[in-house]
């Protein structure tokens, strides 16, 4: 074997753990792990194919929010071709800085579509951005909407987003719910997320999933975009609702289970007394 | 000098990771740097696990009282499994460290009722010793909790000056775990997490140096108790309070946001005004 194929091997196992690593990390902190593992690993640099794909892959995953000029679009896998995303609504393909989460260019091209399909979808991207503006932190929240198909068979892709990044406080948080539906049924996943870091490592992990008959009407496209995004928004809120109760019961039975905050006295241990009694029942 | 910095970054990278896949996390940056694993491996804070000696006794399994693939019990001073050339405390760490766990144990029952608990004790090459207080206690299916778990791991390091000061210095970190039972309203839910806590104090020995293996236990439990009463309550707060607090600013409960810019709308007009 020949220095340069054992290269690769040493490579492709980078690549393995960089992959996983980088894909696990909280939204708004891998840039900051991938500078670490270009330290632990040398000789390579956060523009390494390695690392750029494993950015792109993280940023896919958690549904990241690119901005440029006026415009934003969210990268999912779903958008995601060979090195751009495709902007369904304004026919455009997008060039994109993971790094920096910028726009670089976009160009028009022509991609396949119906007019009655575009009218459900923008109806929907409209009562998207409401229900966003309603009750997602503004700084960072957006939503896509894409379709394939034709009028009489489509499925609808919906995406939202929200990030909460505040590293010098040591917090982040993301919710992301990913949606799909047909004329009759719209099927929704949802993953929530918070980490906390200060002095330590605490991290909530959420997922939930929902089903809901639903009936669409294209004749009827306003109607029926408020109807679904009512019922996404509904469903996002009874889960919410949920977590309140959850967190209000929870603390208490939780920690009662585990360690008292004092022994049943209500006195902190008396050492003294205890050293000694048990260390002479010990010797006997 | 490398392996210092190139740990440093594994382990500000573990810091960010779910804290769930520890030691998957682990072993996967440990693969990247296979001449530091060891030393990475005794870096972290991961639950604690509980091994049994040949009839059945159980103690705690960590870092501190392993040797290789093998495991040191307090109570028979043996590893399991067993292993030649092992490294084992002086005898009159062995004695102190029999009394720890016999007091140690006290404590846990009155804290914890229930669990197992465990002390390990070592020599250093400094003269002085070190010694890791553990407890481990888990959380059986009940009112909605699926399983959950404690770990307390307690590493104190002592030292003296060769005369009668004693400085007891203690790095403390708690991980939980706690797995919701799956349900509708939730769905999976899930909140794992580590805290960790330092503190260091100095006393004067008795006269004499009287009952000092007891004096030894004594400060030592005092700190223990006072640092995992501190990080009891931070975790209470954190693990509750802030993951909330951090979904609960990325969404708003329904109707709420409207009602907390207002809020924050009136707050930045005050400040405008008077701040």
């Amino acid at each position: 074997m020949n220095q340069g194929e054992e290269e690769v091997t040493e490579l492709q196992q980078y690549e393995k753990v960089v992959k996983y690593i980088v894909k696990n990390t909280p939204f708004g902190q891998a840039n900051l792990v991938i500078k670490d593992l270009c330290k632990i690993i040398g000789n390579i640099n956060p523009q390494h194919p390695i690392m750029l794909q494993a950015l792109r892959d993280h940023n896919e995953e958690h549904l990241a929010l690119i901005k440029g000029q006026n415009t934003q679009i969210l990268t999912s896998v779903l958008n995601s071709q060979e090195d751009f995303y495709v902007d369904q609504k304004n026919n455009e393909t997008i060039q994109v800085d993971h790094e920096k989460l910028e726009i670089i260019s976009r160009s028009q091209v022509e991609l396949p579509s119906d007019p009655e399909l575009n009218t459900l979808r923008d109806a929907l991207e409209q009562q998207l951005n409401l229900y966003l503006s309603q009750q997602f932190n503004d700084k960072v929240c957006g939503a896509y909407v894409m379709y394939q198909g034709d009028v009489t068979d489509y499925t609808f892709y919906l995406g939202i987003t929200a990030k909460t990044i505040n590293l010098p406080n040591f917090f982040c948080g993301s919710w992301i719910s990913t949606w799909e539906f047909t004329k009759t049924q719209l099927k929704g996943d949802l993953k929530v997320q918070a980490h906390y870091y200060e002095d330590g490592n605490v991290q909530l992990k959420n997922v939930n999933t929902f089903s809901e008959g639903i009936n669409v009407d294209l004749s009827a496209a306003s109607e029926s975009a408020k109807q679904i995004v009512h019922t996404i928004s509904k469903l996002e809120n009874k889960h919410q609702a949920g977590m309140d109760n959850l967190y209000n019961s929870m603390p208490d039975i939780f920690f009662k289970a585990m360690r008292r905050p004092l022994p049943i006295t209500g006195t902190k241990m008396n050492w003294n007394e205890n050293v000694h009694k048990l260390v002479a029942n010990l010797k006997q | 000098m490398e392996s210092k910095e190139k740990i440093l970054s594994c382990l500000n990278i573990l810091k960010r990771l779910p804290p769930t896949q520890i030691q998957k996390n682990a072993t996967a940056l440990a693969s990247l740097i296979p001449d530091y694993a060891e030393e990475l491996y005794q870096k972290i804070d991961k639950p604690l696990d509980i091994g049994q000696d040949e009839k059945g006794n159980q103690f705690i399994q960590s870092e501190f009282n392993r040797d290789g693939d093998s495991f040191r019990s307090h109570l028979t001073n043996q590893y399991y499994p067993s292993i030649d050339d092992a490294v084992y405390p002086s005898e009159a760490l062995r004695k102190l460290e029999l009394k720890a766990n016999a007091v140690f144990e006290e404590y846990r029952r009155l804290y914890y009722e229930g669990g197992l608990s465990s002390c390990y004790f070592w020599d250093k090459e400094d003269g002085g010793f070190a010694t890791a207080w553990l407890i481990r206690k888990n959380v059986e299916k009940s009112k909605g909790i699926e399983d959950g778990s404690w770990s307390s791991i307690n590493v104190i390091d002592i030292k003296t000056d060769g005369k009668s000061k004693w400085t007891y210095k203690i790095t403390t970190s708690v991980v939980l775990e706690m797995n919701i039972i799956q349900n509708q309203d939730v769905g999976k839910f899930n909140i794992t997490g580590t805290l960790t806590k330092q503190k260091e104090e100095s006393y004067e020995a008795p006269a004499g140096n009287k009952d000092l293996e007891l004096f030894h236990i004594m400060k030592i439990g005092t700190l223990v108790e006072d640092v995992e009463s501190y990080l009891r309550s931070q975790l209470d707060s954190v693990y509750f309070g802030k993951t909330k607090d951090i979904v609960f600013q990325t969404r708003f409960n329904e109707g709420e946001k409207h009602f907390i810019q207002q809020r924050q709308g009136l707050a930045g007009e005050f400040k405008q005004k008077y701040g």
